[in-house]
């Protein structure tokens, strides 16, 4: 397997977001907090609004891993988003059952049935960094650090891969987010 | 008809989440898809359910949503001759 190097970390809770281990000041929790990041780190993209709680969590968590990248928006296809959960979108499937109730209730909103699958979070931040390459989303039990960082050495190996965006991406419940989200290059083994 | 153009400007904010964008953003006469706003097709059918939510107005067709949805103006037009709340 490719040997991955680990090149910046962001961890994000319901109410602290760190960058590379370093505390980042907040204001408000869970999704206010979200989008109070997206004010005053990020701005200008106006489709921020339209995301799920989960889109809003992984695209947070990207902005705050590649902000000052030099060459971002320059489109690639060498780069992978490869994403993991427990829960997939179960957030959104029941925001989207609460819209099909019975009788009078009944409005399906398109606008939250897309949402209902999680790879859309791995879309959110290819369309947003014009990344052309792999996107990826696995359901596992928990946040195992080694187990995705070897996913992404194993999409390393298949070439033409030489970083990925990876990790843990979940809303375990109404305003609560856990992201643990990494920026992993391939190393360069001398004696390949 | 000011009232109901104004209303339909709040409700398009509201349902297609258009966080930074306020009714006075909104030319009446503006086109709502392409240039304007610049909505999509997913805001489209966002749109057709707000007619019969709000409205209790269902689109029979939803070809019909490319003329309906030409302009708020023009939205507010076909609101008022077809609500039925």
């Amino acid at each position: 397997m490719a040997s991955v190097n680990v090149m910046r970390k962001v961890e994000i809770s319901s109410d602290a977001v760190s960058v590379d281990g370093v505390a980042l000041p907040v204001c408000g929790s869970g999704e206010a907090m979200l989008d109070w990041i997206y004010r005053t780190h990020v701005g200008g993209y106006p489709k921020y609004h339209k995301m799920d709680l989960l889109c809003k969590l992984g695209f947070i968590a990207s902005e705050l891993l590649l902000a000052g990248e030099d060459g971002r928006f320059v489109p690639r296809d060498d780069r992978a988003v490869i994403l993991f959960n427990r829960t997939g979108s179960q957030c959104d499937d029941l925001r989207y059952l609460s819209t099909i109730t019975e009788g009078e209730g009944y409005f399906p909103s398109p606008a939250v049935f897309v949402y209902t699958l999680p790879n859309i979070v791995t879309g959110e931040i290819a369309i947003r960094n014009k990344y052309y390459g792999e996107t990826s989303f696995y359901l596992i039990s928990g946040p195992d650090t080694w187990m995705m960082l070897e996913v992404a050495g194993q999409a390393m190996d298949c070439g033409g891969v030489s970083s990925a965006l990876t990790g843990w991406v979940e809303c375990p419940g109404e305003d609560k987010l856990e992201c643990m989200m990494m920026l992993a290059e391939k190393t360069v083994n001398f004696a390949d | 008809m000011e009232e109901l153009i104004l209303e339909l400007k709040e409700e398009i904010i509201d349902a297609l989440n258009l966080e930074e964008v306020t009714p006075a953003d909104i030319d009446n006469d503006a086109p709502l898809f392409g240039e304007g706003l610049g909505l999509d097709s997913i805001d489209a059918l966002e749109l057709i359910i707000l007619l019969e939510k709000k409205y209790g107005i269902r689109l029979s067709n939803p070809q019909e949503g490319k003329e309906v949805f030409k302009s708020v103006a023009v939205m507010a037009g076909y609101v008022k001759d077809n609500r039925k709340k």
